[in-house]
């Protein structure tokens, strides 16, 4: 039986480029295999699934060398749409890629270019739905007025829709709240179907897959073996090529006398001895800060997006010096409406906000670029020379100095914009909307030091994330916005612990919580 | 009514309408159509009177236009008023009052076929029975959705570069702001139509290859009658309005 797809020897390179992007690799999936493959931002995963279709090179310029097969057959016996009924694409970014005006459009899309019979095409819209979950109600919903999370969700039951046996999915949990992820990993990932999914960061599809494969940061396999296998036989070779690890193996790591390999978080805790707290706390909890005085305060403010409704009312908030807050919350419920007037750049509908003028990260990094090439954007910061080498060099982008910041990968993007922001003394109170979005685990282990960096140095600083274990590693204190309101404000730990809460909020605990239920019980 | 009312023949009937309106110069009928759409607009419609009311000032400002030039410049006006001629207009009537209420009665007769029917549906039901190209159909759509993205990425933008210039968001940006803008935002939408027409290939849509479509609701009866009471309508006012 041939294999569902099999890249022999591949290498790929973008129109311009002066080296590969990818490769020289080799890769199969045996029919029915569920493979993550893992790498670190910027080594042409994505193009290696555009390539999959032959959407590279024949859409996207570029040369591609190698063989690749899908069931069996040469991709470039097809054009890349005559693969449609053979391969399924759940794209990076869904709010972009919908094609239809309604869910219901949406979903029939595929089914349509199929050419599948008018009168089959409703029920396999309404099976589509139901297996992702979506309200039956949505189906005459506009696209435009879905959230980002709802779009994904939306393009996820469209490729159920379209029923192809091989599925290629490119980080299809990012921009996803926890509760989201985990479903669309189940969904996504139903045994069965060949399915090649692209992440930067081991999260729920771990435990959907049989295999993973680890690019390293030339663009060749590193690691290939099952997850659990990989995550601990090859945990170094891995954190190396700056992919973030699971808890465990991350612990392991770094307390290697402490946390054995491959064991469950829990099991391995309950042999580490209570006088190790001190030990195991630093490696999960931020060094404690000192909040200073209060920078930001929102008084019963009434906040809305430019131009639409309000979306939080009669909100108190309170952002002091030298503190880190984490702002959690399904999606739609305000979180990035609540940036804007934290940082001063929207007044409230109603209420009052004191305090000095701050800045926000975007979630799309692309706002923050103004000129035409990363060491430019770096030297309007004002720096020396030695200065802004230094900038470069810290956050990972002299190799792409002299690039445009919109040919960079998503991930050098996001630092790019983050560094933009944070090496600069102007602002006082910095929101990052999504700031690990895009990012490899190197990138975020380094963005973590540097907020916590920026905090030391008498910044106020609110991360707005989805990500529950980068939360509780920065973070001082937590607000949960649901339903309009703030649901919770306290100390991140407690929430983080606090199950029924996180609930509540549609959020789930993070990885690390078993090891602060073990700090609980060693106090 | 009008929002059950098939997309195609209640476009045909606009078109009548409004080719009604362009070719008979007559001051009575052009009232006449333009208080009918606006009628329609308020009580088939629902639309409230105050969003009626903005959504005429464009059209009543480049009607003003046309009556101050024919009002101010008679000389210049020779073509209106040899149009009210030929179309049998009283020669006391100012061709830049009919003029005047042209635009209004065609940009109320628009404003009939676009408040009250649904997008999506319009170029589903062109792609189905006027032979619009899939290709053609599913571009419309995409920017449709565009339009909404667009103005939020505008916003981000204006953010962005607020923050950059350490100054507050001001509600309306100024020609500067305008022209920075421009760049970015044409990128902005020239990759976000690439991400698309890739997405759409990813998903089998190819010029000349067979598709089927979802069904769509049929051309029903009441549509014919209300076809046909929109075309009787029309020609009883061309019938018994003063000439």
């Amino acid at each position: 039986m041939p294999d569902g797809l099999s890249f022999d020897r591949v290498s790929l390179r973008h129109a311009a480029a002066k080296a590969d992007t990818v490769g020289p690799l080799s890769l199969s999936l045996r029919e029915g295999e569920r493979v993550l493959l893992l790498g670190p931002s910027g080594v042409g995963k994505s193009t290696l699934l555009q390539a999959a279709t032959g959407l590279f090179p024949r859409s996207i310029p570029g040369e591609a060398r190698g063989r690749i097969r899908l069931k069996g057959q040469p991709v470039e016996s097809r054009p890349p749409a005559g693969w449609a009924d053979t391969c399924g694409f759940l794209f990076q970014d869904a709010a972009q890629t919908l094609a239809g005006f309604t869910v219901r459009d949406e979903i029939a899309f595929g089914p349509e270019n199929r050419g599948v019979a008018a009168a089959r095409i409703p029920g396999l819209v309404t099976e589509a739905m139901r297996r992702a979950g979506i309200p039956p109600g949505w189906a005459e919903r506009r696209i435009s007025t879905l959230s980002g999370g709802e779009r994904q969700l939306v393009a996820l039951a469209a490729l159920l829709a379209q029923d192809a046996p091989v599925t290629l999915a490119d980080e299809p949990a990012a921009n996803l709240s926890p509760e989201a992820a985990r479903r669309m990993a189940s969904l996504l990932l139903a045994p069965g179907r060949t399915t090649l999914v692209v992440e930067h960061r081991p999260g729920p599809i771990t435990d959907h897959v049989e295999r993973c494969v680890v690019l390293g940061r030339d663009g060749r396999v590193i690691a290939d073996g099952p997850s659990l296998e990989v995550m601990t036989r090859d945990a170094a070779l891995v954190a190396e090529a700056g992919i973030a690890l699971p808890l465990a193996a991350h612990l392991h790591l770094i307390l290697p006398d402490l946390i054995e390999p491959g064991l469950p978080l829990r099991e391995t805790l309950r042999r580490v001895p209570t006088a190790q707290r001190g030990r195991v706390r630093d490696a999960v909890l931020p060094s404690p800060g000192t909040a200073g005085k209060a920078l930001v305060t929102l008084d019963r403010a009434d906040c809305a997006p430019a131009f639409g409704p309000v979306v939080l009312r009669n909100l108190s908030l309170t952002l002091h010096a030298g503190e880190v807050l984490a702002i959690l919350g399904p999606n739609g419920a305000g979180k990035s409406t609540l940036a804007a007037y934290l940082t001063g750049l929207l007044p409230p509908r109603a209420g009052r906000r004191t305090g000095p003028p701050g800045a926000v990260a975007f979630q799309n990094p692309e706002a923050h670029f103004s000129r035409e090439s990363v060491r430019a954007e770096i030297e309007g910061l004002g720096h020396a020379e030695d200065g802004v080498a230094r900038i470069l060099a810290d956050w990972a982008l002299a190799t792409v100095a002299d690039q445009h910041p919109f040919t960079l990968s998503q991930g050098q993007k996001r630092r790019l914009s983050l560094a933009l922001l944070a090496e600069t003394d102007r602002w006082p109170v910095l929101v990052l909307d999504e700031p690990t979005a895009g990012l490899d685990g190197a990138a975020e282990a380094m963005l973590g030091r540097r907020i916590r960096a920026l905090a030391r140095d008498g910044r106020a600083l609110a991360v707005i994330t989805h990500d529950m274990d980068f939360a509780l590693a920065v973070a001082d204190r937590a607000i949960v916005l649901n339903h309009g309101r703030v649901q919770f404000d306290g100390p991140c730990p407690a929430l983080m612990r606090d199950r029924a809460m996180l609930g509540s909020a549609g959020l789930l605990p993070p990885e690390a919580a078993p090891v602060l239920d073990w700090l609980e019980a060693a106090c | 009514m009008l929002k059950a009312f098939h997309p195609l023949p209640k476009l045909a009937l606009c078109l009548v309408w409004i080719v009604a309106s362009l070719v008979v110069f007559r001051l009575s009928f052009q009232i006449a159509l333009f208080a009918a759409a606006t009628l329609l607009l308020l009580f088939d419609a629902r639309v409230p009177p105050r969003r009626l009311l903005l959504l005429m000032v464009p059209f009543a400002l480049f009607g003003f236009g046309f009556f101050t030039t024919s009002v101010l410049f008679r000389a210049e006006s020779g073509f209106a008023v040899l149009m009210a001629r030929e179309q049998g207009g009283a020669p006391d009537v100012a061709p830049g009052l009919v003029l005047f209420f042209r635009v209004l009665a065609c940009g109320m007769i628009s404003a009939v076929f676009t408040l009250t029917t649904d997008p999506g549906q319009f170029v589903r039901a062109l792609i189905q029975h006027a032979r619009l190209p899939a290709q053609v159909g599913f571009a419309l759509m995409q920017a449709m959705h565009m339009v909404p993205d667009l103005r939020a990425e505008m916003l981000q933008l204006r953010m962005a570069r607020a923050i950059r210039l350490g100054r507050p968001l001001r509600r309306v940006p100024g020609p500067g702001e305008a022209i920075a803008l421009a760049i970015p935002l044409l990128a902005w939408a020239i990759r976000r139509a690439s991400r698309a027409a890739l997405s759409f290939e990813a998903r089998g849509l190819q010029p000349g290859r067979g598709r089927t479509q979802l069904p769509q609701p049929p051309v029903l009866r009441m549509d014919w009658v209300c076809l046909l009471g929109g075309l009787g309508f029309l020609a009883l006012l061309l019938a018994f309005l003063p000439r």
